[in-house]
C-alpha cells in the first residue's frame, strides 16, 4: 500500500494507480471489508475527481457502504416484503433510528429492535450492555422518553458438550456474561426490562444472539427527526467522548467470525450507563425547550454516519471541524475521530440562537458538549482538521453505497414425519417441563428491575406472589392520566424456520398475536430483526428471502406494520451458519388496562377452553426434539383464523368474561395448562376427548398455532361459548394436573413435582 | 409541605416518587446535587432520596452520593435533622442515609457509619415482590396496614451491622418493618429476600424522623403496580398508606 503523509496524522493512499491485486491489499490493510467491485467503484470516483483520496475518506466510503449502514444485500429483499405495509396510525415508518405510532389523540411511542451479536460474542458482558445502550438510544433520539426495554437471546445449550473451536466460549459463560450486562446496564440506567426470550440450539454453538429492543412514549408535537434539512443548523456533539473503541464496529458487524475475533476487542464499544442517565434528562429536557432541530444517536458506524444520514436525508451537506470532537485519547487520527463508535454520544442539530440554552442544561447534567460543524447548502461533506481541508466529496456517493440483488437458492425439505411409538404420557410431561426452551427463566427475569418507572402494571413474570409463571406479554401504562396500555412482546422459533423459513415467519407472526391477545391488547404494529449466516451463500440468501416473505405476507394479511427493525447477516463462524432467526418485537394497545388479563388460573370451578385446531403437525415441536423424532412437517397457520380466533378472544376479554389466558406454544397445550397451573398454584382436571379422533401425544404436545387457553367463571360461560369459537376441556381445581382422554387416564402430577421441575432446570446450570 | 427530592446522576425513580408526593399532598422539588448550595435546605420541610446507582454504585452503593452531600452541605442536613425535620430514602436513598451516618442513628447523628447494606445472600440483583410486617409506629408507618406488600430491587440490602448497635436498634423500637413469609412466620428466602439481619426491611433514627427502606413504596402508590391487582381489591396501593401517614402525622401534629 502506497501512502503519503500530507500532514498531523493524515495521509493520502495511492488508489488511482492501484492494480487489483493492491486494492485488495488496501482493503485488508486498513481494514474495510469491501469486495473488489466496491473497491474498483471507489477507484472509478477518485480517477474522475483526478486525484487522490485521504486515509480519512477511504474509511468514510468503506463506512458508508458497509453492510450495516448500507443493508446493501437485503434492502432489495426488504422493500418487496417488508416495507409499506399500509397502517393508519403509523407515522414514521422504516426512515428514522426507531418507528413511530400513534398512541392516543396527543401521544405516540417509539420502538425498536436491534442486534448485538458480534460484540457480544467476543465479550458477551460490554457487548450485550452496549446493545442496550445503543438501542436506548434510538429511541431517545425521536424525542421519547424510554419506558421499556426487551431482550432475545439466542445460546448453545447450557450443558453443551462438544469440543469448542479456538476462541469460542462455552454457552454458560456467553449467557452469564451477557444477562449480567443487560443487567447492569438496564437496572443502572432505570428503563425496565420487562420481555424477552432466553432460546437454547446447538446451531448458536459459535455464533450467539444478542438482540435488545426499546419503547418510548413521545408527545406527538416534540417528536424528533434525524434530519436537518437547512444550512447554517450547529451540529453539537452531546455526551460521552469520542476514543478508540468500537473502531470498525460496523465492518467487524459485516464480517465472519473467526479465531482471530478474540483480538478485535477493540471493536466492542464500552458503555457507561451512568453517563447515559443524565443524558436521557438532559435530551428530553432540551427536546421539551424546543431547541433541538434534529438529532441523531452515535451507533454504528460513528460520527460518519450521523453526519452524513442526517444531512443527506434533509438534503443538505454539511462542513465539520474534526480538531473540536473532545477526545478520550488526545493522538487519534482523524480518521479514528470519524468511524469510532464510542458510546453515550449523541449528535443534536441546534439553531444558533440556542446553543446557550443548550450549555446551560449541559451544565447542569455535567453533559459535556462541543459544536463540531454546521450544515451547508450544497451537498458536499467537507471535513477539516487544523484548518485543512481533509475530505471533500458528495454525501450522496458516500450514503448511497452499493446493493445487490445477491443470488438466492430456496431449498426445500422433503415432507416427512417419524410416528412414534406412544410414549409415557407423565415421563414426556415432566421432561418437557424441564427442558432448557421450555423451564422457568426466573433466575434471569429477576436479574433484571421490571419495576422502576412504576409503569409495569402487568409483570413479566404473572401469578400469585411468589409462584409466578411466565406471563406471554407485559403491560406498560405510559401516561399518569390515562387508562390506555401498552402491551409488549418478543418471539422467535428457529427451531421450526430451520424446516421451513416461510413457515417459521408465518408462525412468529401468528404468535405475536397470540402472546399480545393473550392480555388482552389488539397488536399493533412490529419492529423486526433479522439474523441470518453469510449472505453470500445462497441458500442463506433464500432462508433470508423466505423469511421475509412470510413476514410480509402474513402482516399484510393482517393489517400490522413493520416500523422499523434492523438485518444482522454474517452470523456464521467455522463453516456453520446460525438458524435463520426473525425476532419479532411486538406492541399491542390496551384501551382500558384494567381489563388486562394474565397467564394464572384463578379460583376453583372455573371452566377451562381450548381455542383454535390441534393438527399433527410435529416439525420442529419441543417433544420431537427431546424424543429425537425426525419431522419436517412444520404447523401452518391459517392467517384468516388468526384474525378471527383474535378477534374474537378480545371482545370477550373487553366483556370481562376471561379470568386467565395463555397461548399454546413450546411444549403444546400439556406444558400450558402447567404453566397457568403453577402460577396460580392450583391445579386442575382436563379431558381431551373433545378434540376429536388423534392420538394423544398429538393433542398434548403438537404446537399448532393460532390456540389458547381461557379460564372462564361458569357464569359466564354461555356468554363466552357465543362469542369465541372454542371447546371446553375442564375445570380448575385441586393441587394436581390430571389429564385424560374420556375414560383413559393419561397423567396426574402434583403442583410441587410440576414446580420443581420447571424452576428448577436451568438455574441447575446457570444460577 | 415542600418536599426536595434529591437527584445526582444514577438516581433514577425520582418521577414515580414525584407523583407519590405530589398525590399524597406534598409540594415535591427536583433538587440535583449540582445545584445545590450551603442555605438551600431550610426552604424545605423534607428531603428524599430516590432510588437508583448513584454514581453508578461502582464503589460502595451510596458511599458517593453521601460524600457529595456531605461536602456540599452536611452541616445544613445535620441540622435539619436535629431540628426534626423528616428525611426518608428509599432503596439507594436508604444506602446513602446509611453512609451518611444518619441511620441507624441510635443516638442521633454519627459521624461515621455505624451499619451497612451489604450484598444480597444470593450475590445478585433481584426484582421481586415481598411481605412487610409493620414492627413498630412512626410517623411513616402509624397508618400503614400491619402486613403489606411492597416490591424490592437490589443487589445491596442485607442490613448488618455489630450485635450492639443491633440491639440498641431493637431496644429502641427503630425497626418500622420487617420482611415476612405470607402465612406471617419467619420469612426464608425469597421472603426475606436478601438475607438481612432479623429480617429489618426499614429502619427509622432514635429521633424517628430520618426514616429508610429498601422495598419501594413509590412503586405500589397505585392499586395497579400490584402484581396481585386482578385477585386482590384495594382503592390505592400499600406503598400509598407510607405517604398517606407521613403526611397525616405532620398536617396533625402542625394541627395540634
Amino acid at each position: 500500500m502506497n501512502l503519503k503523509k500530507i500532514m498531523d496524522r493524515v495521509y493520502e493512499i495511492d488508489l488511482v494507480n492501484a492494480s487489483d491485486e493492491e486494492l485488495m491489499e488496501i482493503n485488508e490493510e486498513m481494514g474495510l471489508a469491501l469486495s473488489l467491485e466496491e473497491m474498483k467503484k471507489m477507484q472509478a470516483f477518485f480517477r474522475e475527481l483526478g486525484r487522490n483520496p485521504t486515509d480519512l475518506e477511504v474509511h468514510a466510503i468503506a463506512q458508508g457502504w458497509s453492510e450495516h449502514c448500507s443493508y446493501k444485500s437485503s434492502k432489495p429483499v426488504l422493500r418487496k416484503y417488508i416495507f409499506g405495509i399500509e397502517s393508519k396510525e403509523a407515522m414514521i415508518v422504516m426512515q428514522d433510528d426507531a418507528g413511530v405510532v400513534e398512541f392516543d389523540e396527543d401521544y405516540a411511542y417509539a420502538f425498536k429492535i436491534e442486534s448485538h451479536n458480534h460484540p457480544s460474542a467476543v465479550e458477551p458482558y460490554g457487548g450485550a450492555a452496549t446493545g442496550v445502550g445503543g438501542i436506548i438510544r434510538d429511541v431517545l433520539n425521536m424525542g421519547a422518553k424510554p419506558i421499556a426495554l426487551v431482550d432475545p437471546l439466542f445460546f448453545a445449550p447450557p450443558d453443551y458438550g462438544e469440543k469448542l473451536n479456538p476462541g469460542i466460549k462455552h454457552p454458560r459463560y456467553l449467557l452469564n456474561g451477557v444477562v449480567a450486562g443487560i443487567r447492569d446496564y438496564g437496572n443502572r440506567v432505570g428503563i425496565p426490562t420487562v420481555a424477552g426470550i432466553t432460546y437454547f440450539h446447538e446451531d448458536y454453538v459459535n455464533n450467539i444472539l444478542v438482540n435488545a429492543g426499546c419503547l418510548g412514549i413521545v408527545r406527538k408535537d416534540k417528536i424528533v427527526r434525524s434530519r436537518v434539512d437547512k444550512e447554517g443548523v450547529k451540529l453539537v456533539m452531546v455526551g460521552g467522548r469520542t476514543g478508540r473503541d468500537g473502531i470498525h464496529g460496523v465492518n467487524f458487524a459485516s464480517k465472519i467470525l473467526d479465531e482471530k475475533s478474540e483480538e478485535e476487542k477493540q471493536a466492542v464499544q464500552l458503555g457507561n450507563p451512568i453517563l447515559k442517565e443524565p443524558l436521557i434528562h438532559l435530551v428530553l429536557e432540551a427536546n421539551e425547550m424546543g431547541i433541538i432541530y434534529g438529532m441523531k444517536d452515535l451507533g454504528g458506524g460513528g460520527l460518519g454516519s450521523v453526519v452524513g444520514e442526517m444531512c443527506h436525508a434533509g438534503g443538505v451537506g454539511a462542513e465539520i471541524h474534526l480538531d473540536q470532537v473532545l477526545l478520550k485519547e488526545k493522538d487519534m487520527a482523524p480518521w479514528e475521530i470519524w468511524v469510532s463508535e464510542s458510546q453515550e454520544r449523541m449528535l443534536l442539530a441546534v439553531e444558533e440562537e440556542n446553543i446557550d440554552k443548550l450549555r446551560d442544561l449541559c451544565k447542569k447534567w455535567d453533559v459535556e458538549m462541543s459544536v463540531i460543524g454546521e450544515t451547508k447548502k450544497d451537498e458536499n461533506l467537507r471535513i477539516f482538521w487544523k484548518g485543512r481541508k481533509i475530505l471533500d466529496m458528495p454525501l450522496e456517493f458516500v450514503m448511497a453505497g452499493v446493493e445487490y440483488e445477491r443470488k438466492y437458492k430456496i431449498k426445500r425439505m422433503k415432507k416427512m414425519q417419524e410416528i412414534l411409538p406412544e410414549p409415557k404420557y407423565r415421563e414426556v410431561f415432566l421432561r418437557l417441563l424441564s427442558s432448557y426452551n421450555i423451564a422457568s427463566k426466573e433466575w434471569i427475569i429477576r436479574q433484571y428491575d421490571h419495576e422502576v418507572q412504576g409503569r409495569t402494571v402487568v409483570k413479566p413474570m404473572q401469578g400469585l406472589i411468589g409462584y409466578e409463571t411466565h406471563g406471554d406479554a407485559a403491560v406498560i401504562k405510559p401516561l399518569h392520566h390515562s387508562w390506555k396500555g401498552l402491551a409488549v412482546t418478543t418471539v422467535a422459533n428457529p427451531h421450526i424456520a430451520k424446516i421451513n423459513p416461510y413457515y417459521g415467519s408465518l408462525y412468529t407472526v401468528d404468535e405475536a398475536v397470540r402472546n399480545l391477545v393473550s392480555v388482552g391488547a389488539r397488536p399493533h404494529a412490529f419492529s423486526d430483526g433479522l439474523n441470518f449466516g453469510n449472505p453470500e451463500e445462497e441458500e442463506i440468501m433464500g432462508e433470508f428471502f423466505e423469511s421475509c416473505k412470510g413476514l410480509g405476507d402474513a402482516a399484510r394479511a393482517l393489517g400490522i406494520p413493520y416500523v422499523s427493525g434492523n438485518v444482522s447477516f454474517y452470523n456464521e463462524a467455522f463453516g456453520k451458519n446460525i438458524p435463520p432467526t426473525v425476532v419479532l418485537m411486538a406492541i399491542g394497545i390496551i384501551n382500558d388496562i384494567r381489563k388486562a388479563v394474565t397467564a394464572d388460573f384463578k379460583r376453583e370451578g372455573n371452566i377451562i377452553y381450548l381455542v383454535g385446531e390441534t393438527r399433527e403437525e410435529m416439525g420442529g415441536s419441543e417433544y420431537y426434539r427431546i424424543m429425537g423424532a425426525k419431522s419436517t412437517v412444520v404447523p401452518k397457520v391459517d392467517l384468516g383464523e388468526t384474525k378471527n380466533r383474535s378477534e374474537e378472544i378480545l371482545r370477550a376479554m373487553d366483556e370481562s368474561l376471561v379470568e386467565s389466558c395463555h397461548d399454546v406454544s413450546h411444549g403444546g397445550l400439556a406444558v400450558s395448562l402447567a404453566e397457568m397451573a403453577l402460577g396460580g398454584s392450583i391445579g386442575a382436571e382436563i379431558d381431551l376427548s373433545p378434540l376429536g379422533a388423534m392420538r394423544d401425544d398429538f393433542k398434548l404436545f403438537s404446537e399448532s398455532p393460532t390456540r389458547w387457553v381461557c379460564e372462564v367463571r361458569e357464569e359466564n360461560t354461555e356468554k363466552f361459548e357465543e362469542i369465541v369459537k372454542s371447546r371446553r376441556i375442564g375445570v380448575v381445581g385441586g393441587e394436581t394436573l390430571k389429564i385424560r382422554d374420556g375414560e383413559r387416564w393419561l397423567f396426574n402430577v402434583h403442583l410441587n413435582i410440576m414446580r420443581e421441575r420447571w424452576k428448577n432446570a436451568l438455574k441447575e446450570y446457570i444460577g | 409541605m415542600k418536599v426536595a427530592i434529591l437527584q445526582m446522576e444514577g438516581t433514577n425513580c425520582e418521577e414515580e416518587s414525584y407523583i407519590a408526593f405530589k398525590e399524597s399532598g406534598f409540594e415535591p422539588e427536583y433538587l440535583h446535587i449540582n445545584l445545590l448550595k450551603k442555605g438551600m435546605l431550610e426552604k424545605y420541610d423534607m428531603i428524599f432520596i430516590p432510588g437508583g446507582f448513584s454514581s453508578g454504585d461502582y464503589v460502595r452503593a451510596g458511599a458517593i452520593f453521601a460524600a457529595r452531600l456531605k461536602a456540599k452541605v452536611w452541616n445544613d442536613l445535620k441540622r435539619f435533622v436535629e431540628e426534626g425535620k423528616p428525611v426518608m430514602g428509599v432503596c439507594n436513598g436508604f444506602q446513602v442515609l446509611i453512609e451518611l451516618g444518619l441511620l441507624p442513628g441510635t443516638d442521633g447523628i454519627s459521624e461515621e457509619p455505624e451499619a451497612a447494606l451489604a450484598t444480597n445472600e444470593s450475590n445478585r440483583f433481584e426484582c421481586r415482590w415481598v411481605y412487610l410486617k409493620k414492627s413498630s409506629d412512626s410517623i411513616f408507618s402509624k397508618h400503614v396496614d400491619d402486613v403489606t406488600t411492597l416490591p424490592v430491587a437490589h443487589a445491596e440490602g442485607r442490613f448488618l451491622a455489630d450485635k450492639k448497635i443491633i440491639e440498641k436498634v431493637e431496644e429502641q423500637n427503630q425497626v418500622v418493618f420487617r420482611y415476612v413469609a405470607p402465612d406471617g412466620s419467619k420469612p426464608d428466602y425469597p421472603w426475606n429476600p436478601n438475607g438481612s439481619v432479623n429480617d429489618i426491611a426499614a429502619l427509622v433514627n432514635s429521633y424517628g424522623n430520618v426514616f429508610g427502606i429498601m422495598p419501594h413504596p413509590e412503586r405500589a402508590f397505585f392499586w395497579y403496580q400490584h402484581p396481585d391487582w386482578n385477585r386482590v381489591k384495594r382503592e390505592m396501593g400499600d406503598g400509598w398508606q407510607i405517604f398517606n401517614s407521613l403526611f397525616r402525622e405532620i398536617i396533625e401534629a402542625k394541627n395540634r
